[in-house]
């Protein structure tokens, strides 16, 4: 039989899907790259017009200092507003940020490149180890729920929840790195190995991450071990898990019918948190001297390296509204109730 | 095969089911007898909170804590005692030796499956090597059922009816070939032509796979249809139980009596339809000793303040009720004089 099941989605209707969220995802960030771009521009003292005029007095010509800051900026610091924002729309389609200041002459996506690499594996292996770790636990704190570890689990996970990271990262730092010093305290790997595919190196590299990644674990896994709790709690609740019990069911079917609906919602709040990694983490990249995006946005703020700043800022917005679109995807994959939803 | 031998009978005996709440364990089903002959279909009416759904679940063994199987036995032929099987034993009874229907609105599929993928997953879980002929029956019993076996398969949860979710239930209570079938409220919640649809198909696939059916509902009007025979529940008690035109068309118990009388009519005068006065008892409000049923009873006597009135079966049919017990002992000797 070929005859299509009604509200079963069609490869043309998924297809569709995706060239909407695309279209929306785009719009977005174009929004996003306006108002910083409008910001950058119109921000008191004009930092781009501060610029050419400080590269004037310092004795260039004011051709020079216009094609420098231009460089800088992707854009003419003089000429109309209307000019320069088509300068700078049409260096960002070409995925031109400009130039930093702070570091000059290294282009803006250089620097951001370097810093995403230091942030995307530990804050990415933080986000998934305290997201494995969480749903574990919360679902033996809901079936255990009348038991003591149950108790102590979902406890655990609610205290720490309230500690700021910043005060984890500085106790583990305190703790590990100074009155028993097993952990480095600080920077991304030891100088003296060759960056490359080798043990030394490889080790340094995940020798410094642990405490960072502990730390975003330990500050976040709370969050989890309480949602997947009461959505175990729930579907527990469900009558679909007494009529699978009732029917005779084995426990590991039951156990996959339990968590596989109690995790559902989870989803989408991971793929939205993967979306924030690129913000980095600013707390713990400061205090274990993490060169990630997330230090690397504070610096450009203190150093007013406004070209690096409305770069970070771009990526930032990219990154969560691949997520959200991912997220949203990702929900129609799993929940086949979303699947034959009204989008088609 | 022994799947076409003759239907079991099933016999409760002096069930007694504890919830624990914070006034301590108070009974919710106390003392019940009740026996489900071979090839019948019983019906079990009764208000909320009558301990109908907690006599159901006990044929399972599986009455949810806090609630605690406290005294009595359920004896199925073929199977014995169902309430001393724990474990492995017990999973195994359920769905393949006793099925279980749960309310239609209450949703007893996993939404996130397709039907015939969860009845792979039930077909795997009690050894069932032919998983090919498991998805024939299942599509035959849906097809007896009025739909397309292939499709319905085929879909999720949310793409099925109330009343086609209420006959997947049905077929995933039937497809390993269950001898006895329990089903709670299989027609709450639907319209009434699929109501009648479901009734319709119930009592056919009972007739035909030889079954002992038990069917919990509240609907007096559904039981008359499908039931053989009828047991009236009040405050954790049978308090009536006989042949379920006897007990309709002649009712004993007062209570039986009150409920008949409160059936509206499609036609004739609405107003004749009268409400049993009262509330019906809560586990916290039952009383102590004597009837469960006397602050709503017309007939109420001094002995039914101290005494519990006992079942006494006369002429095939059970009632526990000191007013009809005394009124039928004085007919009788009247008849003999």
């Amino acid at each position: 039989m070929t005859h299509a099941v009604p509200g079963r989605p069609r490869l043309g209707a998924i297809a569709r899907k995706i060239g909407g969220h695309l279209v929306r995802g785009l719009a977005m960030i174009w929004v996003v790259a306006t108002i910083s771009f409008v910001i950058i521009r119109e921000i008191p003292g004009n930092p781009v017009l501060g610029q050419y005029e400080s590269l004037i007095q310092k004795g260039m010509s004011p051709e020079q200092a216009e094609r420098a800051t231009a460089v800088l900026y992707g854009f003419l610091p003089t000429g109309n507003l209307w000019q320069q924002y088509v300068g700078y729309m049409g260096s960002l389609l070409h995925l031109d940020l400009g130039r930093s200041l702070s570091t000059p002459g290294v282009e803006v996506t250089t620097l951001i490149g370097h810093a995403a690499r230091w942030t995307v594996l530990p804050v990415l292996a933080g986000t998934l180890l305290s997201f494995l770790l969480g749903v574990t636990m919360g679902v033996y704190a809901a079936i255990k729920r009348s038991g003591k570890l149950g108790d102590a689990l979902a406890l655990s996970g609610s205290l720490l929840h309230g500690v700021p990271v910043y005060v984890i990262g500085l106790l583990l730092t305190a703790i590990f790195a100074t009155l028993w010093p097993i952990m480095p305290s600080g920077g991304p790997v030891d100088v003296e190995f060759v960056p490359g595919f080798n043990a030394g190196y490889i080790g340094s590299l995940v020798h410094h991450a642990v405490l960072p990644v502990v730390t975003y674990t330990l500050a976040s896994y709370g969050g989890w071990i309480l949602a997947m709790k009461s959505n175990v709690v729930a579907v527990l609740g469900d009558d679909f898990i007494l009529a699978a019990e009732l029917r005779g069911l084995r426990r590991g079917f039951v156990f996959r019918y339990l968590a596989r609906n109690a995790i559902l919602p989870l989803f989408t709040i991971l793929a939205l948190s993967i979306g924030m990694l690129f913000g980095g983490s600013i707390f713990i990249e400061q205090i274990f001297n993490y060169p990630g995006l997330g230090l690397l946005l504070v610096n450009s703020i203190s150093s007013r390296d406004y070209a690096l700043m409305g770069g970070t800022f771009l990526v930032i917005t990219v990154g969560i509204v691949v997520a959200n679109i991912v997220a949203d995807l990702l929900y129609t994959v799993i929940d086949p109730r979303v699947r034959s939803g009204g989008a088609a | 095969m022994t799947s076409h031998t003759t239907a079991p009978g099933v016999r409760i005996r002096d069930l007694t089911v504890v919830y624990k709440t914070p006034a301590g364990e108070l009974p919710a089903v106390r003392g019940v007898d009740l026996t489900l002959a071979p090839g019948t279909i019983t019906g079990v009416v009764g208000e909320s909170g009558s301990g109908k759904s907690t006599l159901a679940f006990s044929l399972l063994n599986a009455v949810q804590p806090p609630g605690r199987i406290a005294a009595g036995s359920v004896e199925i032929d073929g199977l014995g005692d169902v309430l001393t099987l724990r474990g492995e034993d017990l999973r195994r009874t359920r769905g393949r030796q006793v099925g279980y229907v749960f309310q239609a609105a209450q949703n007893s599929l996993n939404p996130l499956k397709t039907i015939g993928k969860q009845l792979l997953d039930l077909g795997r879980s009690h050894d069932v090597e032919d998983l090919r002929g498991l998805v024939r029956d299942a599509k035959d019993l849906l097809a007896r059922m009025g739909m397309d076996g292939a499709r319905v398969l085929d879909s999720y949860q949310h793409e099925l009816s109330g009343g086609m979710r209420q006959r997947v239930g049905i077929m995933l209570a039937l497809v390993l070939n269950a001898k006895v079938v329990v089903l709670d409220e299989p027609t709450t919640a639907l319209d009434m032509i699929t109501q009648a649809t479901i009734l319709r198909i119930i009592r056919e696939v009972h007739e035909e796979r030889a079954l002992t059916t038990l069917v919990i509902t509240h609907d007096v009007g559904a039981v008359a249809e499908v039931a053989d025979s009828l047991a009236v529940m009040y405050g954790g008690r049978v308090v009536e139980h006989g042949p379920v035109a006897e007990v309709l068309g002649d009712a004993r118990h007062p209570y039986t009596q009150g409920l008949i009388r409160a059936i509206p009519r499609l036609s004739g005068d609405l107003s004749l339809a009268r409400a049993l006065p009262g509330r019906p008892p809560t586990l916290g409000t039952l009383p102590k000793q004597g009837c469960v049923f006397r602050e709503r009873c017309e007939r109420r006597m001094e002995v039914c303040e101290t005494d519990e009135p006992m079942s006494v079966n006369r002429d095939g049919r059970t009632v526990a009720c000191h007013a009809t017990d005394r009124h039928l002992t004085l007919v009788k000797r009247k008849e003999f004089v």
